[in-house]
């Protein structure tokens, strides 16, 4: 109790962090120690490649390079997108139900660091996610991509954590924390096998494939890394119904998180 | 620059010429979308031709410049005013001149490259030879900042017209003249249709006018060019004679209607004429026709569009404000970002209505971008609007005058929440250095008040200040701290670290380990949050309440939970933050913790201040006092006594509560002398709690 009444040193504490990089580093600390997030995220989309690229397709995989590539590409963006989505989603819908939120708004929090930390998060855990695929990948050679068609796809791959990041706020933004991942995987799982980025669709099912925009990643990642099967539509539009897509959904959380109360 | 007299920022006209500006690029960004424009015209031709696009771009580039030129008059007057002949060229050279010189290669390198692109694709592959230079005296193609070099002619031309009228007129008579004339002549719309007459005559007599695009630009020569003189100089000079008068801003303000149905009108009748009419080679009956409508559109709008803004925008907005100090950016850099998405978007199989809006919504979002980023917080920031922003303009902590004695007030604020009334014209004022606890039943109004002064919720009515302010202002809020009732942090994190982020947000914070010591949980600083008991949490949250040094602390209900021990712990605490010269705002449902710490205790109820005062003056006010005794009297005789209030017995014991203690006391030893354990005792603030709670029911 004697602290309390001597004047305490300010220098300690002069040079503080920037709330921004405080707010990340802690986000992804968060992240990585809840084991519901870490583990399915970070383990399954590798061990499911491991297992289709290699065990189940691995003959026909080291005979096709094209079919090499699409399963490299299918679930590296399964990895990045699950990641974005699952590490904004919930969080944000918990945190603003159990009024952290609120508190933030009441301290003199930069408007900008929650929301900043939560889209760094989501894009560094998609590339964590993602690293282990990539490896495999390289040291297999058996998509055949050299290292510059990597690098490229990796880029595209990972930025495209943000529109999933985007889709995340949204749904955190708009649901209750019970319901918020609930919400996130009516959303976000049927896109992932009707979009065909996993398998090749039939003929009828074609038709709706542009309607999810993991299709549209997917043809960018086959954009950036040259690869000129599977590729359905010129990458502009792709780029631009990405875009759109991201201004879509992170104009719809901005929106809602800007009504105060 | 742009004060009135008073110091106050003319923020309309402000966001006038940034309207100017901005409709700029979105004229130009609809230059790829004209029906009809031949190939190699502009960098790009749409395989979506607009037809809308055309005639909203005809209708936004008749008045555009003369708009801006109009403000820019009326500003440069003010600030010769301010700085001098010499202060005003060098104000001048620094933000016009320097822009202009170092902007020009820049743009012109990333222009003819852009334009190059746009060519090969608008002929395929094979464009033709690009037009060769013209050769005559002065020209050299200016692009879109002509209006800079025309802007510093014009500086020239009105201060060298000011010296010969300061010279010649030594009485003021002329300029008395001049002032009348000019209110008058907006008040009695003389100047929307008499302004434009010089420029007509001048376009009629120019040969080669192509009427579409109104004023031909001066962008190819350094040489004046005698309409864009004429036309833009009068803007320009009449801008600076409003300024001049103090009633014609007020004049144009009034008559902002008049005007824009003239303006709609006049463009209409334009519109018409340039439809029913060739394009090129008009006969002169038609061309006359059109000209003199023109020339009153111009001016119908420039006055509209000023009238709106002075009328509707005159207050102060943050948005409004940066968007104005990001215009003249914006404007700048504009032209190669969206000739590059015209080129790029040019042969998309979609429709202009997706297109158009592409273009201009995501080069205003870049621009925006790299005006945060690369301009506001540095050189060209201050070169371009005189002033670099702070990058975290929010770390500034904003001093309360030391005579400033109130540090947060609600001053006849009233909130509802839909049909509920939760706070109704209530005025409550925290004093610095004192604990005001604020009591009252569950749904009184207690939280509504408090995220007023934290500003999650704005009043319906009336003024609520922090620390001299506005709680809106982020700045007010490094001020305080706060620890609220039903806030969980995240449970995967350690207690230093959330002390650690919360620190983050004050520029002076504490430091972490301090922050623990004063709230007495160093023991707790690794432990994850999720794993603390509920007394626990509240300590850790009380020392994110204090790690920022506050001056003014609201603690709601901040003991609910805590055992005996840390109870006290967290009173000691309180304490020494008064001591320290905090003020703080306590809500508690124990009163006896209102009791211990409260210098003054207000007590709210359906929404309104019940009673406010000190603790003692609370208890006043409810004079009740309880008295106990073992006697043979029974209740129900006493009950019946002058100045009883309630009786009970418990046991053996009479309890009674009575307004005048001493004359029930009389009457009780006259009736039984045998009365022992006689007790009268003061009410607590808990009576006198209920007492008024029920009074307001």
């Amino acid at each position: 109790m004697t602290t309390l009444t001597q004047p305490l040193p300010i220098a300690a504490s002069q040079h503080a962090a920037s709330p921004y990089a405080v707010e990340i580093r802690l986000e992804l600390l968060r992240l990585i120690r809840s084991p519901a997030f870490a583990l399915p995220m970070f383990v399954l989309p590798v061990a499911l490649y491991l297992l289709f690229a290699f065990a189940v397709a691995g003959e026909q995989a080291a005979k096709d390079p094209d079919a090499a590539r699409f399963m490299f590409a299918g679930f590296s963006l399964m990895a990045v997108t699950m990641a974005a989505v699952f590490a904004t989603c919930p969080s944000i819908a918990l945190e603003r139900e159990l009024g952290l939120l609120t508190l933030k708004r009441a301290q003199p929090a930069p408007p900008g660091a929650w929301l900043t930390a939560k889209i760094v998060a989501g894009v560094v855990t998609g590339a964590i996610a993602y690293l282990p695929i990539l490896i495999v990948t390289a040291v297999s050679g058996q998509a055949m991509l050299s290292a510059g068609q990597l690098a490229a796809m990796s880029a595209v791959l990972i930025a495209g954590a943000i529109p999933f990041c985007a889709l995340g706020l949204m749904v955190g933004a708009l649901a209750s924390g019970t319901a918020a991942p609930a919400y996130a995987h009516l959303l976000y799982l049927p896109g992932l096998y009707l979009s065909g980025v996993f398998f090749p669709l039939p003929k009828s099912m074609h038709f709706q494939a542009p309607f999810w925009p993991q299709f549209h990643l997917n043809q960018l990642v086959f954009a950036a890394g040259d690869v000129t099967k599977f590729r359905w539509i010129s990458p502009e539009m792709a780029f631009a119904v990405v875009l759109g897509f991201t201004v879509l959904c992170s104009g719809i959380a901005m929106w809602r998180l800007s009504r105060r109360g | 620059m742009n004060t009135q007299p008073n110091g106050e920022r003319l923020h309309a006209l402000d966001a006038v010429r940034s309207f100017a500006l901005l409709l700029g690029v979105a004229f130009h960004a609809s230059m790829s979308f004209l029906p009809g424009i031949p190939k190699g015209m502009w960098a790009m031709s749409d395989n979506s031709p607009s037809a809308f696009l055309g005639d909203a771009g005809f209708v936004a580039h008749s008045f555009r410049m003369t708009l801006f030129f109009f403000i820019a008059g009326y500003f440069a007057r003010l600030l010769h005013g301010k700085l001098g002949t010499a202060g005003f060229w060098a104000n001048r050279g620094k933000r016009i001149a320097v822009p202009m010189i170092v902007g020009w290669p820049l743009l012109f390198v990333a222009i003819i490259f852009v334009w190059g692109l746009g060519m090969q694709k608008v002929f395929n592959g094979a464009p033709p030879a690009p037009p060769e230079m013209s050769k005559e005296l002065g020209a050299l193609p200016l692009f879109h900042l002509w209006f800079l070099y025309q802007l510093l002619w014009l500086y020239a031309g009105a201060l060298g017209v000011r010296a010969v009228v300061a010279a010649l007129d030594k009485q003021q008579v002329l300029r008395g003249l001049i002032d009348r004339a000019v209110t008058g002549s907006v008040r009695w719309g003389a100047a929307v249709l008499l302004l434009g007459l010089p420029l007509v005559a001048c376009l009629l007599t120019t040969p080669m006018w192509f009427p579409w695009l109104g004023i031909p630009t001066p962008d190819q020569s350094l040489v004046p060019q005698l309409p864009a003189t004429v036309g833009f100089g009068t803007a320009f000079a009449f801008g600076w004679l409003v300024h001049r008068v103090s009633g014609a801003l007020a004049a144009i303000t009034a008559r902002w209607l008049p005007h824009l149905v003239l303006a709609i009108i006049a463009s209409a009748t334009c519109l018409y004429i340039l439809k029913t009419q060739p394009p090129f080679g008009m006969p002169d009956g038609p061309k006359t026709a059109f000209a003199l409508a023109f020339g009153v559109s111009v001016w119908a709008w420039v006055f509209a569009i000023t009238g709106l803004a002075l009328r509707f925008l005159s207050g102060h907005s943050a948005v409004r404000r940066y968007v104005a100090d990001a215009s003249y950016w914006i404007y700048l850099a504009h032209l190669p970002l969206v000739m590059a998405l015209q080129v790029w978007v040019g042969d998309w199989p979609l429709h202009w209505g997706v297109k158009y809006p592409f273009v201009v919504l995501t080069s205003l979002a870049l621009l925006l971008l790299s005006y945060h980023w690369l301009v506001r917080s540095t050189v060209i920031g201050k070169v371009l609007n005189g002033r670099a922003y702070p990058r975290r303009a929010a770390v500034v902590p904003v001093e309360v005058p030391a005579d400033d004695e109130v540090v947060a007030s609600l001053c006849g604020v009233s909130k509802r929440y839909g049909k509920l009334e939760a706070l109704s014209s209530v005025d409550l004022q925290l004093r610095r250095g004192e604990l005001l606890a604020l009591l009252g039943p569950n749904g009184a109004g207690k939280s509504t008040a408090i995220s007023l002064w934290l500003g999650l919720h704005d009043a319906d009515a009336g003024i609520v200040k922090l620390l001299g302010g506005s709680p809106q202002e982020i700045a007010r809020r490094q001020g305080l701290g706060v620890m609220m009732q039903d806030v969980e942090l995240p449970k995967d994190l350690k207690v230093h670290e959330l002390v650690a982020l919360s620190a983050s947000y004050y520029a002076q914070p504490l430091s972490v380990k301090d922050a623990l010591d004063r709230a007495g949980i160093t023991a707790l600083a690794s432990r994850p949050y999720g794993k603390l008991s509920g007394g626990q949490k509240r300590q850790v949250q009380f020392a994110i309440a204090i790690c920022g040094r506050p001056r003014v602390l609201f603690l709601d209900e901040p003991t609910v939970g805590l055992d005996i021990q840390a109870r006290e712990l967290m009173w000691a605490n309180i304490r020494a933050l008064l001591r320290d010269g905090c003020s703080i705002l306590l809500t508690t449902h124990y009163l006896e913790e209102a009791e211990a710490l409260a210098t003054r205790v207000a007590v709210l109820g359906k929404g309104q201040v019940i009673a406010s005062g000190s603790v003692a003056e609370m208890r006043a006010l409810v004079s009740r006092r309880h008295i106990r005794c073992e006697t043979t009297v029974a209740a129900n005789e006493v009950r019946g006594w002058p100045g009883v209030v309630d009786v009970s017995t418990d046991q053996a014991q009479l309890h009674i509560v009575a307004t005048d203690a001493e004359a029930v006391v009389r009457h009780l030893l006259s009736a039984d002398p045998q009365l022992s354990r006689l007790e009268v005792k003061q009410a607590g603030l808990n009576d006198a709690f209920n007492a008024l709670t029920q009074e307001a029911a």
